[in-house]
C-alpha cells in the first residue's frame, strides 16, 4: 500500500480524497448544527464540493448546473424558508437527541452500500481516467434520446409551480 | 491493495455514505427544513453516481445517457425543494410550526 505522498498517488486522487472528505463532513455538519442558517451554510459547501467533484469527473455541464440549481437557487430558497418562518433567524433549534436506532439504521444502510461497493471495485474493461464528453454531444443526446424525458420533466415542474402557488395562496384554513 | 481512491470502490463508498448522512437526517430530524436538506443531500448521492458512472462508461452513448439523466435527477431535485418549501410555508401559516411532528391534519 503506498504511502502518502507517494507517486503511484495521481493528483486526481488527492482531489477526490479531499473533495469527499469535505463532502462527507459539510454534509454530516449541516444536520447536526442547530442553528438553521448554519446549516444552510454548510450545505451550501457540500453543493460547491460536490460540483468540484463533477469537474473533476470530466463533466463540466454538470458542474456549472450543480453551482446553479444547487449551490445558488436551492440554497436561496432555502434560506428564504428559514427568513420567513422564524421570529429571529439566528435561533437555535431544540435539541434533538440523538438515539441509537437512527444511527445505528444509518450506519448499516452505509455498510451495505460499502459491502457492494467492494463487491463491484473490481469491474474489469472499464476505461482507467474519466471520459470527457463535448457539451454539443451531451445535448444532442438530452433532446435526441431523452427528449422525452425532458418533456416529463417539464409537465412535472409546471404541475409542481401550480401546486406551490395553491398551497401559499391566502385566505386559506 | 493500493491506496486509489479514485475507483469504483472509492467512489461508491462516497456516495454511499452521502445517503446514509442523509437517510439519518431523514429518520431523525424533525424540522422541515432540515428533512429537506437531508433529502437533497441523499439525491445527490445519486446524482454523484449517475456522474461518475458517466465519465468511466465504457462506451459513450451510455455516458452521454448518464449525463442526461443527472440533469433530469437535478431537475426533479430541485421541483422537489420549491413544493416542499410551499409546505413549510403552508405548514408555517396554518400551524405555527415547522415541525413535522405537529403535522397531523391527515391522522385517522
Amino acid at each position: 500500500m503506498p504511502l502518502l505522498g507517494d507517486s503511484q498517488v495521481s493528483l486526481a486522487d488527492w482531489a477526490f480524497l479531499a473533495l469527499g472528505a469535505v463532502a462527507v463532513v459539510t454534509a454530516a455538519a449541516s444536520l447536526l448544527v442547530r442553528e438553521l442558517v448554519h446549516t444552510i451554510l454548510w450545505i451550501a459547501t457540500f453543493f460547491v464540493a460536490l460540483a468540484a467533484l463533477y469537474f473533476l469527473l470530466e463533466a463540466p455541464f454538470l458542474g456549472v448546473l450543480q453551482l446553479g440549481v444547487y449551490a445558488g437557487a436551492v440554497t436561496i430558497l432555502l434560506l428564504f424558508g428559514v427568513m420567513v418562518t422564524r421570529k429571529r433567524i439566528f435561533s437555535r433549534e431544540a435539541a434533538t437527541g440523538l438515539r441509537p436506532a437512527p444511527i445505528a439504521a444509518a450506519g448499516l444502510a452505509a455498510v451495505v452500500v460499502g459491502a457492494v461497493a467492494v463487491e463491484v471495485g473490481g469491474v474489469a474493461g472499464l476505461p482507467s481516467s474519466p471520459q470527457p464528453y463535448e457539451t454539443t454531444s451531451l445535448s444532442a443526446a438530452l433532446f435526441g434520446t431523452y427528449g422525452p424525458w425532458l418533456w416529463l420533466l417539464g409537465l412535472v415542474m409546471m404541475a409542481a409551480l401550480a401546486g406551490a402557488i395553491y398551497l401559499v395562496r391566502e385566505g386559506r384554513e | 491493495m493500493t491506496l486509489d481512491p479514485f475507483t469504483t470502490a472509492g467512489l461508491v463508498g462516497l456516495s454511499g455514505a452521502l445517503l446514509g448522512i442523509g437517510l439519518f437526517g431523514i429518520v431523525t430530524r424533525r424540522n422541515f427544513i432540515l428533512l429537506l436538506v437531508a433529502i437533497e443531500i441523499a439525491i445527490n448521492a445519486a446524482v454523484l453516481n449517475f456522474v461518475y458512472f458517466a465519465a468511466f462508461a465504457s462506451n459513450p452513448s451510455s455516458g452521454l445517457n448518464g449525463q442526461s439523466a443527472a440533469i433530469v435527477v437535478i431537475g426533479l431535485a430541485a421541483t422537489e425543494i420549491a413544493v416542499g418549501l410551499a409546505i413549510v410555508l403552508a405548514l408555517n401559516r396554518i400551524r405555527g410550526s415547522i415541525n413535522v411532528t405537529e403535522a397531523t391534519a391527515l391522522k385517522l
